[in-house]
C-alpha cells in the first residue's frame, strides 16, 4: 500500500456504514495482519518485519482458551491416580525418590516428609476409561474429548517465576506472553475484537492466593498493542475506559469525534504526515469498539438453558469463572485468537481438603460445559481449550499430616493438564509418572514443549516465530521445546 | 561553537526545490566516479556474517562449526582440514565460502535451510564482490573510540558558503542529504517551533505567556534564547529524569509476588536536580554507580547510588534466596550494559555471545562487580530492602535527638538506685515478711493501689504471694544476703510490686514509642554499599544459579579497553571506566539516546544494541562528532542538547510529501523536522497544564491519579492483603491528583493505565528505547478517563473566563494547546461542535450536570451548566486532536 491510498478518508470508512468499519473496528490493535500497513512505521516496528507472512503448516486449531489455574492445582488429587500410594500413605517419601531435589523453603526446613494418598476416590469415564477425581465429575464426563498430560514439568518451584515461565516461555520478567506471540504473529480472525484477552477470576478455594502480575499478558520487549486486554467483571467497565463518562450521549460523542476527525483530516492534508491518517482511523475503531463490546459482554441474550449449562448464577455480573467461561465461547465464536482465563485460589499449603473441593465446584461445571458447549456448536474442532497450572503439588504433606488440615508443597518435577479440541487426541493420556506422583517415568513434556505444542496446532513452527531484540532473534520457546507429536490427532 | 547566520539558503534551497532543480547530486559523486566504491565491511558485510553465520561460526566457541568463524580474520582465512579455505581475498571463485553460498546442493548450501537464515540473491552478491575486493576485516565499528571527523565542506550551493543559523550537526546531516539527492525543510513557524522545544525540553508546551514573549523577541538569537531559558527550567530536570527513570527500571513497588511498596523517591528526586543542576554526565555516572564509594561520599552520593538497587525484588515465601540474589546481579549487568554501553549482556549469561565478542567470562567479571552489596536474597517485605539509608529531616533529626535527651537518663535512672522507691521496698520487705500467712499468701500494701489503678471497687484482696524464691530470699537474714540476692529482690519489687517503679517505667516506654513512631516516619533510600570481606564470584554454569563454575574476578570485557592501571576493580572503577576519554561506548550510547530524545529515532536506530546485530547508524560520523563533542565539552548534558535544538535540522518544518514519504518514510536521512506522538507522562501532564490544574511541585513522594477501581484488587487481593503495602488502591485528593505524571506510583504488576496504554514500560526491566504505536485504546482514554474529561471541564472553565466572542475563545483554546492560531476551516469545524454541543445540552441539562460532575476539582457555579458542558465538549475535541498529542 502506498502513501497516498494509506490517506484513508472519512468517506472511505463511513461509506461502508456499520459494516465497513464496524468490521474494522480495532483492527490496528487486533489485526496488525490487516492493518500492518496503515500502522505508520514506528522505530521498534516496520510494520512488516516479523509478521508471518503465512502460517507454516496448516492448521488445525484457529484459536486458543487458555484456563489457567493459577496457584498450582494437585495433580495427586485431581488426575494423577496412583492406587498404590495408599500403601505408602504416612510413610516417609523414600531418599531414592527423592533424589535431593531442591524444595521451597517453606518445607525445606521440615523434619520429616510423609507421603500423602488422595482423600478423593477415583473413577474411570467414558470409552477412554481416564482416571479422574471425584472432584471433577463434570470434566470426567468429557474425558473422551481431551487428552490428559500427566508428564509436564517445569524448572520453577515459586509461583512468580513459574507463572511467568508458563506464560511467557521464561522464569524472570521481559519477555512477551503466548498471547501476545500470538496477537503479534498471527493477530486476530476477526476485527472486531482484540486478537488476545484476558479474564481473570477469584477462587474460593485459598484465599491466601498468588497474586497475578500484567506481565503474563503483558507484550515484553513486542510493540505493545500486542498486549492482553483485559476485559473485567463487575462494576466498571468491561474494558477499560470504554464506556462514555456520564453526561454524554451517543450522539453528542459522535458529533465530538466528527469534528476530532475533521480538523485531523485537515492536518494530515496540511502536513502530509501518515501517522495522522493512522489516528484517524482508531478514533472510529475506538467508536466501533464502544458500540460492539456491550454486546458481546452482555449475556442475558443467552438462553437459560444455557447459563445453567454453565452453572452461571441467576445475577447476570457474576463475576466467576462460569461467566467467564461463557464469554470465552462468545468471544471465539467472534474470531478472538487468544482467550487467556485466570482462576485464582489453587495454593494449598495447608487445609487443602477443603480447599480443593472448593476450587474444583469453581471450574469443574464451567470448564466441562465450555469444551461441551463449543462441541455441539461445531467450534471444538478448531479451538484449542487447555487446562492447567503453573506446576503441581508435593506427594509429601506439607505441615502436620492429618485427613483434614494437610497441605502440599509447590512440586515441579512433574503436573498434569489437559487439552481439548483442535489438533488434539481424544480420549488419550500421554506420559507417566512413578508411583509417588514424584518423578516422571515416561514421555516427559516441558513447558516449552507445551507452548510449541500448541504454536504447531495452531499453524505455527514455534522455531519460525521470532522478534529481533536486542540483536537476537526471540521466541517463545527459547532454544527449546519439540511439538508433542504423540498427543496430535 | 560558532553559529552561522546566513538566512537566504533555505529559500534558496526552496526555490530550487520548486523548481525541480538537483544540482545537489552533482555535488556529491565519489572522488573517482568510474570506480564503484569499495564495500565497508562494518556497514556492509558484518551484517549480514553476523546475522546468518555467526551463530555457528562466531565468537562462541562451545556452537563453531568446523572451527571456522568469520568474525576473526585469521581464521577465515585459514585452510581448513579439508583442504579448502573459506576466504581467499580477491579470488571469490576459489574460496570456499562463495561457492557454499551460492551452490544450488541443498547438503552444501550455506546457511543451512533448517535455520531460516537464508541470504538473499544480493547479500550473496555483496559478500562475493567484498571476497573479490580483498575481503577487509574490522573490528567492529563501536569498539573503535570514537575520534572527531572534519566537519563535511558546504555542498548545498554552488558555493562553498556558510550553513543557515544552523551548527556542525547541519553540515553531517546536509552531506548525507545530498548522496541521498534530498534536501532539507525550510525551518518551522515560530509558534510551531516554541512548541516543538518547550516540550522536547520541559515535557510540557509553552504557556501563552511564554510564547507571546517568544514571538515578540524579534532579535536574531531570539530562539537560542528562548532554548537557553528552557535548559534553565527546573522542568528541564523533571523531563530528563523521565528517560532516566526508565533505564533505571524505577518503580515503586518491589515487582515481584505481592508487589508490595519501596521508597526510592529521594533517588528520583536526586536525578531531577543533578539535570537541574547540570551536573556532567561522567560526574552523574560515578554517582549513580558509584556514590556509596566516593571518598567522603555526602548523602546525596549515597542515595544517587540507588541506581542499582531499583531492580525488582523479591520475598514470597519459599523462594531460595540465592536464586533471586543472583537475578538482582544478573538485572545490574544486564541495566548498566544496556543503560552505559548499548550492549546486550544478557547472551552471555548462559554461553559466550554468538553476534558480539562477549564472553560468559566477560559477562561474571562485570557481575562482580556488583556482587558485594550487603543485601539478602529475599527482602522487602516491609519496605525498603537493606542496604538502605536512613533520611532524616533536619526537624525529625532535632526531634530524635530531644527524645533521645530524655531517654538516655530516664534509662540511666531506672537501673541505678532510687531513694523513694527503695524505701517502699524496704516497707514492703518488712510488711510482706510480716504479713505471711500459713497458707503462703500475703497481703500488701500495695494490693489497694493496685485495685484503685484497675478501676475496682476498693475491697481488700489477697494477692498471690511473691514466688517461691523471693519468699527464700526475704526469710534469710538480711545480712546473709548475696548482691545477687539483693539484685534479686529489687528487680521482683520493681517490676511486680512497686507502682512508682511503673510510673517511671511507663514514663520511658512513651518515649521509647514517641522515637519509634518518628523512626517509623522517617523515609530512607535504598543505596549501594560494600561488603568489607568480597564475596567470591563464580561463572554459573548455563546461568543456573546453583551451578556454579569457575571463580572470576571483577574486570572489564576483554574485547573492550581495560580498567586504566590504578584504578580499583570495584564499582568506582568501573564507572571512571565507562567515563574515560577514550571509552569506545559511553558518549555514544548516550549523545544517541538523546538524539532519540528529539527526532524519535537514534542516530543508530537500535539504542539498546550497538552490536554487531545493531543497526547501522544513519549517520555515523555525526555520531562520533557528538560523541567527542560531549566528552571534549566535559560530559556537558545541556551543551549537546542545545547543539541538537539549536541545529537547522531539528528547526526544520515537519511537512511531507508524498514523494518524499516514500523516500524516506521514516524520516531517518532527516529531510524534515521531527514529528511524532508524545510520551505517555507529557500527554497527561499537557492536558494538566492547559486545563491549569498542574501541581507545578518538584519531587517528593509518589502520588497516585485517578485510576479505575479494582485493578490491583483484582490481581492480587488476599485475606492477608493488609499486612502488605501497595495492595489497595487510594487514590490522591487534591493538588496531589494534579501532579505531573512522572511522580504517578508505578507499581509493577499493573502500571498505571494512562501510562501503559501509550506505551509506557512495566518498569521491571531496564528499557532505554519505547514503542510507539497508536491504538483504539490511546483514543478511548484521551476521550473517557476521568482525567481528561476534568481537564476539559477545567479547561472551558479557563477559556469562559477569556472574554471575546465564541471564536476568539476557541481560538485560545487551541492555542493553549497547539501554541498557534487556528485556520479559518478549523474555527468553522470547532464552532459547528460547539453549537451542537450548546443545542444538546441546552435541551438536557441532566447531562450538563452528569458531565460537569466528573472529576474532584471544584466547578465553577456562576457558569451555566449547558454552556459550560458545551465548552468542554469543545475543549475535549481539542485535547483529543493528533496535533495535540503530537510534537510537530
Amino acid at each position: 500500500m502506498n502513501a497516498t491510498s494509506r490517506l484513508l478518508t472519512r468517506r472511505h470508512f463511513f461509506g461502508r456504514g456499520t459494516l465497513g468499519l464496524g468490521t474494522a473496528a480495532l483492527a490496528s490493535l487486533l489485526n496488525p495482519r490487516l492493518f500492518a500497513e496503515a500502522l505508520a512505521p514506528s522505530a521498534l516496528h516496520p510494520s512488516s518485519q516479523g509478521l508471518l507472512p503465512a502460517l507454516h503448516f496448516a492448521p488445525k486449531a484457529k484459536r486458543v482458551i487458555f484456563l489457567f489455574m493459577s496457584g498450582g492445582p494437585s495433580h495427586i488429587d485431581l488426575y494423577d491416580y496412583k492406587p498404590k500410594l495408599r500403601e505408602h500413605h504416612g510413610q516417609e517419601l523414600p531418599d531414592s525418590v527423592r533424589m535431593g531435589q531442591r524444595i521451597t523453603g517453606m518445607t525445606s526446613g521440615q523434619s520429616s516428609f510423609p507421603c500423602v494418598a488422595p482423600m478423593f476416590e477415583f473413577r474411570q469415564h467414558g470409552q477412554s476409561g481416564i482416571w479422574m477425581s471425584e472432584l471433577l465429575p463434570n470434566i470426567g464426563g468429557i474425558a473422551d474429548e481431551l487428552t490428559l498430560i500427566r508428564s509436564m514439568h517445569t524448572e520453577a518451584i515459586n509461583h512468580d517465576p513459574a507463572c511467568t515461565f508458563i506464560q511467557t516461555g521464561a522464569q524472570q520478567p521481559g519477555r512477551p506472553s503466548l498471547g501476545a506471540w500470538l496477537s503479534y504473529g498471527i493477530g486476530s480472525e476477526n476485527q472486531n475484537l482484540p486478537a488476545f484477552v484476558v479474564m481473570i477470576s477469584q477462587g474460593s478455594g485459598n484465599k491466601t492466593d498468588q497474586p497475578l502480575l500484567s506481565r503474563m499478558w503483558g507484550p515484553g520487549f513486542l510493540p505493545s498493542q500486542h498486549q492482553g486486554v483485559r476485559f473485567r467483571s463487575g462494576q466498571g467497565d468491561p474494558v477499560l475506559y470504554i464506556t462514555d463518562p456520564p453526561g454524554i450521549t451517543r450522539d453528542n460523542r459522535r458529533q465530538m469525534l466528527d469534528g476530532v476527525h475533521d480538523l485531523n483530516a485537515i492536518a494530515a492534508r496540511e502536513i502530509g504526515d501518515p501517522e495522522i491518517n493512522t489516528r484517524i482511523a482508531q478514533y472510529e475503531m475506538a467508536y466501533q469498539m464502544q458500540m460492539s463490546v456491550p454486546g458481546l459482554t452482555d449475556l442475558s441474550t443467552e438462553p437459560a438453558q444455557t447459563r445453567a449449562m454453565y452453572g452461571l448464577k441467576d445475577n447476570p455480573t457474576d463475576g466467576g469463572f462460569a461467566r467467564n467461561c461463557l464469554l470465552a465461547r462468545r468471544m471465539v465464536e467472534r474470531g478472538v485468537r487468544f482467550v487467556q482465563l485466570m482462576h485464582r485460589g489453587w495454593d494449598q499449603h495447608g487445609d487443602l481438603p477443603r480447599q480443593i473441593r472448593g476450587q474444583c465446584r469453581d471450574v469443574d461445571q464451567p470448564a466441562a460445559a465450555l469444551v461441551h458447549d463449543l462441541k455441539q456448536r461445531g467450534l471444538l474442532d478448531e479451538t484449542l481449550v487447555v487446562w492447567g497450572g503453573e506446576f503441581g503439588r508435593t506427594v509429601y504433606s506439607q505441615g502436620q499430616l492429618t485427613k483434614d488440615t494437610h497441605g502440599r508443597d509447590h512440586h515441579g518435577r512433574c503436573f498434569s493438564i489437559w487439552m481439548a479440541g483442535g489438533g488434539i487426541k481424544r480420549g488419550h493420556v500421554h506420559g507417566e509418572t512413578d508411583d509417588y506422583c514424584y518423578n516422571i517415568v515416561d514421555n516427559p513434556v516441558h513447558i516449552h514443549d507445551l507452548n510449541a505444542t500448541l504454536l504447531h496446532c495452531l499453524g505455527i513452527d514455534h522455531t519460525r516465530l521470532t522478534f529481533k531484540y536486542q540483536g537476537r532473534d526471540f521466541r517463545l520457546t527459547d532454544i527449546h521445546g519439540q511439538p508433542v507429536t504423540d498427543i496430535l490427532a | 561553537m560558532k553559529r552561522r547566520q546566513t538566512q537566504d539558503i533555505p529559500r534558496t534551497l526552496a526555490a530550487l526545490t520548486r523548481l525541480g532543480v538537483l544540482v545537489l547530486s552533482l555535488k556529491f559523486q565519489p572522488s573517482s566516479p568510474a570506480a564503484p566504491p569499495t564495500l565497508d565491511f562494518n556497514r556492509e558485510i558484518r551484517p549480514i556474517l553476523s546475522d546468518k553465520c555467526f551463530a555457528c561460526h562466531g565468537p562462541d566457541d562451545k556452537q563453531r562449526k568446523a572451527q571456522l568463524r568469520f568474525d576473526v580474520r585469521d581464521s577465515a582465512l585459514k585452510p581448513a582440514k579439508s583442504g579448502a579455505t573459506a576466504i581467499i581475498p580477491g579470488k571469490p571463485e576459489a574460496s570456499e565460502l562463495v561457492k557454499r553460498i551460492t551452490t544450488t546442493d541443498a547438503d552444501d548450501r550455506m546457511p543451512p535451510a533448517k535455520f531460516g537464515k537464508t541470504l538473499t540473491p544480493a547479500q550473496a552478491e555483496m559478500l562475493r564482490r567484498w571476497v573479490a575486493e580483498g575481503a577487509e576485516f574490522h573490528e567492529h565499528w563501536s569498539f573503535i573510540p570514537p575520534k572527531r571527523p572534519p566537519i563535511p565542506p558546504d555542498t548545498s550551493a554552488p558555493e562553498p558558503k556558510p550553513l543557515p543559523n544552523g551548527n556542525e550537526i547541519d553540515a553531517f546531516v546536509r552531506a548525507r542529504l545530498a548522496q541521498e539527492i534530498l534536501q532539507p525543510s525550510p525551518e518551522a513557524d515560530r509558534p510551531t517551533l516554541a512548541r516543538r522545544v518547550t516540550l522536547d525540553l520541559t515535557g510540557l508546551p509553552p504557556t501563552p505567556e511564554e510564547l507571546d514573549s517568544f514571538l515578540a523577541d524579534s532579535s536574531p538569537q531570539a530562539y537560542e534564547k528562548f532554548v537557553d531559558r528552557l535548559l534553565t527550567s527546573p522542568r528541564y530536570g523533571e523531563r530528563m529524569a523521565v528517560e532516566w527513570l526508565d533505564a533505571a527500571r524505577y518503580a515503586d513497588t518491589h515487582g515481584y509476588h505481592l508487589d508490595s511498596g519501596r521508597d526510592m523517591t529521594a533517588w528520583r528526586d536526586g536525578v531531577i536536580r543533578a539535570f537541574n543542576e547540570g551536573q556532567p554526565f561522567d560526574q552523574f555516572t560515578l554517582e549513580q554507580l558509584a556514590g556509596d564509594l566516593l571518598p567522603n561520599a555526602t548523602r546525596d552520593q549515597k542515595i544517587a547510588s540507588g541506581f542499582n538497587r531499583n531492580h525488582m525484588i523479591n520475598y514470597e515465601g519459599g523462594a531460595i534466596p540465592e536464586e533471586y540474589q543472583y537475578a538482582y546481579l544478573v538485572d545490574r549487568v544486564n541495566t548498566t550494559s544496556a543503560t552505559w554501553l548499548g550492549l546486550s549482556m544478557a547472551c552471555a549469561q548462559c554461553h559466550d555471545h554468538k553476534y558480539d565478542p562477549l564472553t560468559r567470562s566477560d559477562f561474571y567479571r562485570l557481575l562482580a562487580f556488583f556482587n558485594n552489596v550487603p543485601e539478602n536474597g529475599l527482602d522487602g517485605s516491609r519496605g525498603n530492602a537493606a542496604p538502605t539509608l536512613r533520611l532524616p529531616t533536619p526537624e525529625q533529626e532535632t526531634h530524635l535527638a530531644e527524645i533521645q535527651k530524655s531517654i538516655t537518663p530516664a534509662e540511666t535512672r531506672l537501673s541505678g538506685p532510687l531513694p523513694e522507691i527503695d524505701a517502699a521496698q524496704a516497707q514492703w520487705e518488712s510488711a510482706t515478711t510480716a504479713q505471711k500467712t500459713a497458707d503462703g499468701s500475703v497481703v500488701t500494701p500495695s494490693s489497694t493501689i493496685s485495685e484503685a489503678a484497675s478501676g475496682e471497687s476498693p475491697k481488700p484482696r489477697e494477692i498471690p504471694t511473691a514466688p517461691p524464691e523471693i519468699l527464700a530470699l526475704l526469710s534469710k537474714d538480711p545480712a546473709a544476703r548475696t548482691p545477687d540476692d539483693l539484685a534479686k529482690i529489687r528487680r521482683h519489687y520493681r517490676d511486680q510490686v512497686s507502682p512508682d517503679y511503673r510510673k517511671l517505667k511507663d514514663e520511658l516506654s512513651a518515649l521509647k514509642k514517641q522515637r519509634d513512631d518518628l523512626e517509623a516516619q522517617i523515609p530512607s533510600a535504598m543505596v549501594m554499599a560494600e561488603l568489607k570481606q568480597p564475596r567470591d564470584t563464580f561463572i554459573r554454569v548455563r546461568g543456573q544459579y546453583d551451578k556454579l563454575g569457575d571463580k572470576v574476578t571483577a574486570g572489564t570485557p576483554a574485547a573492550l579497553p581495560q580498567l586504566p592501571p590504578g584504578e580499583p576493580p570495584n564499582r568506582l572503577g568501573l564507572a571512571r571506566w565507562l567515563v574515560s576519554s577514550d571509552h569506545p561506548l559511553t558518549a555514544r550510547v548516550i549523545v544517541n539516546r538523546y538524539w532519540q530524545m528529539y527526532f524519535g529515532t537514534g542516530i543508530v536506530r537500535t539504542a539498546e544494541d550497538f552490536g554487531s546485530q545493531g543497526e547501522w547508524p544513519s549517520h555515523p560520523d555525526l555520531l562520533d562528532w557528538l560523541a567527542r563533542e560531549f566528552i571534549e565539552s566535559h560530559w556537558n548534558v545541556k551543551h549537546i542538547q542545545r547543539l541538537i535544538v539549536t541545529s537547522a535540522t531539528y528547526r526544520q518544518s515537519t511537512k511531507v510529501t508524498p514523494q518524499l514519504l516514500q523516500k524516506d518514510p521514516e524520516n531517518r536521512l532527516l529531510s524534515r523536522g521531527p514529528r511524532f506522538r508524545l510520551q505517555a507522562e507529557f500527554i497527561r501532564d499537557q492536558a494538566l497544564a492547559v486545563s491549569g490544574l498542574l501541581n507545578p511541585q518538584i519531587g517528593g513522594k509518589s502520588v497516585s491519579p485517578y485510576q479505575p477501581a479494582g485493578l490491583w484488587e483484582e490481581l492480587s487481593m488476599r485475606e492477608d492483603s493488609r499486612n502488605f503495602s501497595a495492595q489497595f488502591f487510594v487514590q490522591s485528593k487534591g493538588p496531589d491528583l494534579y501532579r505531573r505524571s512522572m511522580y504517578t506510583f508505578w507499581k509493577r504488576s499493573s502500571p498505571p493505565p494512562q501510562m501503559s496504554t501509550f506505551d509506557a514500560p512495566d518498569r521491571e526491566t531496564c528499557t532505554v528505547r519505547r514503542p510507539r504505536t497508536n491504538t483504539p485504546l490511546q483514543a478511548l482514554v484521551l476521550l473517557n478517563d476521568p482525567t481528561y474529561v476534568e481537564a476539559s471541564r477545567k479547561l472551558a472553565e479557563r477559556l469562559l473566563g477569556h472574554t471575546g466572542s465564541d471564536a476568539d475563545r476557541v481560538a485560545w483554546a487551541f492555542r493553549l494547546a497547539t501554541a498557534r492560531t487556528p485556520t479559518h476551516p478549523e474555527l468553522a469545524v470547532l464552532l459547528r461542535v460547539l453549537e451542537q454541543q450548546r443545542t444538546h445540552y441546552r435541551g438536557h441539562r441532566d447531562d450538563a450536570e452528569h458531565l460537569l460532575s466528573n472529576g474532584d476539582a471544584t466547578r465553577d457555579l456562576t457558569l451555566d451548566a449547558a454552556e459550560l458542558a458545551a465548552w468542554t465538549m469543545v475543549s475535549s475535541t481539542i485535547l483529543n486532536l493528533d496535533e495535540t498529542v503530537t510534537k510537530g
